[in-house]
């Protein structure tokens, strides 16, 4: 079993062609621009949309986090056991358990409806997080289904693993998706926790496995949407044999709600995504060294 | 109705993408004096204009309740309509007149019954208000004609057919003398618009736009008698044509546009005469004088892709024009992939729900399973709101039939709650069959009615010209003219029905959380009170059609193969007259909703039910459109109807260099899975938001209802939601 937060079809962006989405809970990083801060935690979690509840009191019956107070809900996250018993009894959409135990099976008899969309654009299933690789022993036995059922592989990781990690997946994937943010060994871990180091010895480790490889780096205003940091990436992934396309991915801002129902602070509320003019600066930056660029 | 004369400075560029543009302008001028008019309220965009202000027609009645009915009413009214018609010429235009009223709504305004009283269908109406069924009696047109014929004759040709069979079939002089008035009706019109341009040459400066009158006059001229021999006059004819049976009862049937006028363009061409730029200025103006539902590429009789250059050359027309295009493109594995993507292209760019797309493959071999030889098949096509039509062979009423399977629903489960018996959900399904099947029979009974007695409430003079059977057999289209009766019968609310038998199973039989007696009693109460409203959410966040085999989805299956069985079976009511099912609503979502009480997916007493073949907004969290689509495909009723899909997306879904692509893999595998057609909606939540508190702000803003077309700011508050609810929840 493995701990999912959801599986996304018809997903446009994780990949070549039309692709269904898994996303695997718990990473390794903290990056600070993060668009899926529940995807962070390994454990279920409790979502609370205040603006979705409706003051049933449901809730409150089956768990001491919720209270009505002045004909209001109150929700004290403090008394959470995040056990998900107050989601079950709410059917307004305001309490919502992320996260939850998956069986390979159950994930394959999800995806495998969108089979004939994967056929014929020449896309298929994205394992994706959080960090696929915290969870290496169920990723890969998904993998390895996915390919017994006829469906296109892919992963995206942020690769900060050991490569022994990684290495078990390998045979049933067809394409590896993974995130170069920052350069800079420093910057990189000052915005994301971690070190690049393991990043960089696994893209290349990969190159030499011949598995088509997509590096990505997300345009994060002001961390690493920098024309000196890209123009490094691109220099760095040019010479990777397997290299299909270096991709820039604009400012996602669309993780702000889920904040809120963590009662998380979300550092990066007010940046916007990148209008065209400038997106087109980042391109150039990286086509001065690397020539299968492409901006989403 | 606005002078548009000698409006423009003499150096004024006049290029014929300059035309277009002052076109366009003007068209948003044209739609702002439609607000407030009732008739243009919440219809297609029709290309109509707003009459002027001293009009009004006054029919002639030939009743003692002062309404027409019969060939002498409605032929006698529509030649005094045509005679009195104003003239609107815009030199800017390549074509001559336009449209701005129609005798149905003069009937309907006029507050006497619609059908003839003399033929009551009294008996029929306690059954159909049991089941709520939109029974179509004395419905118009919705069904298509062969403008070949007409392309081929001319008015004066059709003239010289109806005279020559009037003398072959004595004794059916009252309809050649209707048909024969008719054409003459047309012809008046005609010969008024060419005095008008006359005096219209003398006060146009502009020299261009002088000379553009005076080939306009020379068209219209010819066009009197004669059958087209140009482009430009194919097109003006095409115009005419469409405008008066829009007059006579709003028929808005197209055609294969780009085989249709394909001979004239190739012909000009050969001949010297047509440059591409003024081919795109003519189409483009015939789009713009009526968006009749057009049809693109596709499979010909025999098997070939048709997309030609000229099929381009027809989304070029309408890339320039910038406005309502009512074009389909029909989609089938051997296309032109390049005409797909370049279709997907124009339809994120321009944003105006054009163009829609059509499968091929479903429709054909699902009209086949009728009976029907294959080349025949592949000429029906999409020429009207969700509906097919195999154009001037068939009469069909297609959209104007439909059974409320939500009532139906209501009726079985009330049934089952007052009575005895056992308490299931398999026990409500039999209530339901039966009480469908009844319902069903029904509705072949009003039909049948309205086949035997329309030719004398309202025949179809306007379309019976350009069919196959009429004018040889002297038989109005709806009474024996046509080759083909394959009459539409469609459901509607099947995700309303589907959803609440789910939600039954799931809340009560699988989970045991409620029993069948408390969500009696709640939707006695409409969901009221605290209790009332949790329940309702219980049942409302059930497994749902269109989450992807869901209980819900499995209801929908059973649901529409159970109504397709039970269509298909009054083909042995009357042969050869048979009948097609399909799943579609049209607006009518609002109305068939309001006559239904509450229902166990959580839907209050009076709430519409689901668009068409859609689910309900919100049926699964991710709102996945491959979910969403899967499902439509599996309730595809299969005989050639059609059962659409309708999307809302955000432009953004374009953005990224393969993301065209990726949406034209989309369509391709809908089709590829037994999806007929797909109507799609690009807007974003905060412009439709925006557009719905100001709608006078947007007046350019072109959405698609159902089917059909319309400008945001002609909608109605409850028309207006329909269509910003389905954009939110997207």
């Amino acid at each position: 079993m493995g701990i999912l937060t959801t599986i996304q079809r018809f997903s446009l962006h994780d990949g070549p062609g039309i692709r269904s989405t898994v996303f695997f809970k718990g990473c390794n990083m903290r990056c600070a621009w993060c668009h899926n801060p529940e995807t962070l935690s390994l454990e279920p979690q409790v979502l609370y949309y205040q603006l979705k509840c409706v003051g049933c009191g449901a809730c409150a019956a089956v768990c001491p986090a919720h209270k009505v107070v002045n004909g209001k809900m109150v929700y004290d996250r403090s008394l959470c056991a995040d056990n998900g018993k107050c989601a079950e009894v709410c059917f307004s959409g305001a309490l919502e358990t992320c996260g939850k135990e998956y069986a390979v099976q159950e994930i394959i008899d999800e995806v495998i409806q969108d089979k004939d969309y994967y056929e014929t654009s020449g896309g298929g299933v994205t394992l994706s997080g959080g960090e696929v690789l915290l969870q290496a022993p169920f990723a890969k036995d998904v993998l390895h289904a996915l390919k017994e059922s006829g469906i296109s592989t892919a992963i995206e990781s942020n690769l900060a693993v050991d490569f022994s990690v990684l290495e078990p997946l390998l045979p049933d994937l067809d394409l590896v998706m993974c995130d170069l943010k920052i350069w800079d060994e420093e910057s990189h871990k000052k915005w994301t926790g971690v070190s690049n180091k393991k990043v960089i010895e696994n893209i290349e480790k990969l190159g030499e496995t011949g598995i088509p490889l997509i590096v990505r780096t997300p345009l994060i205003p002001g961390a690493t949407a920098t024309e000196e940091n890209i123009s490094a990436i691109a220099q760095f992934v040019s010479q990777l044999p397997n290299m299909k396309t270096y991709e820039l991915l604009n400012f996602n801002p669309l993780g702000g709600s889920k904040y809120q129902a963590l009662a998380e602070d979300n550092p990066f509320a007010s940046a916007k995504p990148f209008a065209d003019a400038q997106l087109a600066v980042f391109r150039a930056a990286a086509e001065k060294f690397c020539g299968k660029v492409s901006v989403n | 109705m606005r002078d548009r004369i000698n409006q423009l400075p003499i150096d004024t560029d006049v290029s014929y993408r300059n035309r277009l543009s002052i076109l366009r302008e003007r068209k948003i001028e044209d739609t702002k004096d439609k607000a407030g008019i009732n008739s243009f309220t919440d219809g297609d965009d029709y290309g109509a204009i707003a009459p002027p202000k001293d009009y009004h027609f006054k029919p002639l009645p030939n009743h003692k309740n002062g309404s027409f009915y019969g060939y002498e009413g409605w032929s006698q009214n529509f030649f005094k309509l045509m005679s009195e018609h104003p003239i609107a010429i815009d030199p800017c235009d390549a074509f001559a007149c336009r449209w701005m009223n129609c005798m149905s709504w003069m009937r309907r305004d006029s507050g006497t019954n619609k059908f003839n009283p003399d033929m009551s269908y009294e008996h029929l109406k306690p059954i159909q208000q049991k089941y709520g069924i939109v029974p179509g009696i004395g419905a118009d047109a919705h069904f298509g004609g062969d403008y070949t014929i007409g392309l081929q004759l001319g008015f004066g040709g059709l003239m010289d057919k109806l005279v020559e069979y009037r003398y072959k079939n004595p004794g059916n002089d009252d309809f050649y003398d209707a048909e024969i008035l008719t054409v003459m009706g047309v012809q008046a019109w005609i010969r008024n618009a060419c005095k008008e341009i006359e005096k219209d040459i003398l006060i146009e400066t502009h020299p261009e736009l002088k000379e553009n009158l005076k080939q306009m006059l020379a068209c219209n001229e010819y066009l009197i008698e004669g059958a087209p021999r140009t482009l430009r006059e194919a097109c003006q004819w095409i115009c005419w044509f469409n405008m008066a049976s829009r007059e006579y009862n709003r028929d808005g049937a197209g055609c294969q546009l780009d085989e249709t006028l394909r001979p004239y363009y190739e012909k000009d061409k050969e001949n010297g005469i047509l440059t591409d730029d003024e081919a795109r200025y003519y189409i483009a103006c015939l789009l713009l004088n009526d968006p009749h539902y057009y049809q693109l590429g596709g499979l010909s009789p025999e098997g070939k892709d048709m997309v030609s250059p000229f099929s381009y050359l027809i989304l070029e027309a309408a890339d320039w024009l910038d406005s309502s295009c009512n074009l389909t493109v029909r989609v089938h594995d051997s296309m032109d992939m390049n005409f797909l993507h370049k279709s997907v292209d124009y339809l994120f760019k321009r944003k105006n729900g054009w163009p829609r797309f059509s499968g091929d493959k479903a429709l054909s071999e699902g009209f086949m399973k009728k009976g029907y030889p294959v080349e025949l098949a592949r000429q029906r096509v999409a020429v009207g709101c969700h509906w097919m039509s195999l154009p001037g062979w068939e009469y069909t009423l297609n959209d104007c039939v439909k059974v409320n399977c939500t009532k139906v629903f209501t009726v079985a489960f009330e049934e089952m709650m007052e009575g005895d018996g056992e308490k299931s959900t398999e026990e409500l399904w039999k209530l339901y069959e039966k009480h469908m099947a009844i319902a069903v029979k029904a509705t072949a009974d009003g039909i049948f009615f309205h086949l035997d007695n329309q030719y004398k409430n309202e025949p179809e003079l306007m379309l019976n010209l350009i069919s196959h059977g009429p004018v040889e057999k002297g038989m109005d289209m709806s009474h024996g003219g046509a080759e083909y009766y394959n009459m539409c019968i469609d459901g509607t609310g099947i995700a309303t029905v589907s959803d609440s038998f789910a939600a039954l199973q799931q809340r009560v039989e699988v989970e045991k959380k409620l029993t069948f007696e408390k969500v009696y009693e709640v939707i006695k109460n409409n969901y009221e009170g605290a209790e009332g409203e949790y329940i309702r959410m219980m049942l409302h966040a059930s497994a749902r059609y269109g989450g992807g085999n869901t209980l819900g989805d499995k209801w929908a299956v059973r649901i529409s193969d159970s109504f397709t069985a039970q269509v298909n079976a009054m083909d042995e009511m009357r042969p050869p007259v048979k009948f097609i099912p399909g799943w579609f609503s049209w607006s009518n979502t609002i109305q068939l909703g309001k006559v239904c009480c509450a229902t166990p997916n959580g839907r209050k007493d009076g709430e519409p039910i689901n668009h068409g073949a859609n689910p309900h907004p919100g049926f699964r969290k991710d709102g996945a459109l491959t979910a969403m689509t899967n499902a439509i495909c599996s309730i595809q009723c299969g005989y050639g109807n059609t059962c659409p899909v309708q999307l809302e997306l955000d432009p953004g879904m374009a953005r990224g260099e393969e993301n065209v692509q990726k949406i034209c893999d989309y369509i391709l595998t809908l089709f590829r899975k037994g999806g007929t057609l797909l109507n799609i909606n690009i807007i974003n939540a905060e412009q439709i938001l925006a557009a719905d508190k100001n709608p006078e702000l947007f007046p350019d803003l072109v959405v698609r209802v159902t089917g059909f077309m319309a400008y945001f700011c002609l909608l109605t508050p409850e028309f207006r939601k329909l269509v910003v609810d389905r954009i939110l929840v997207a």
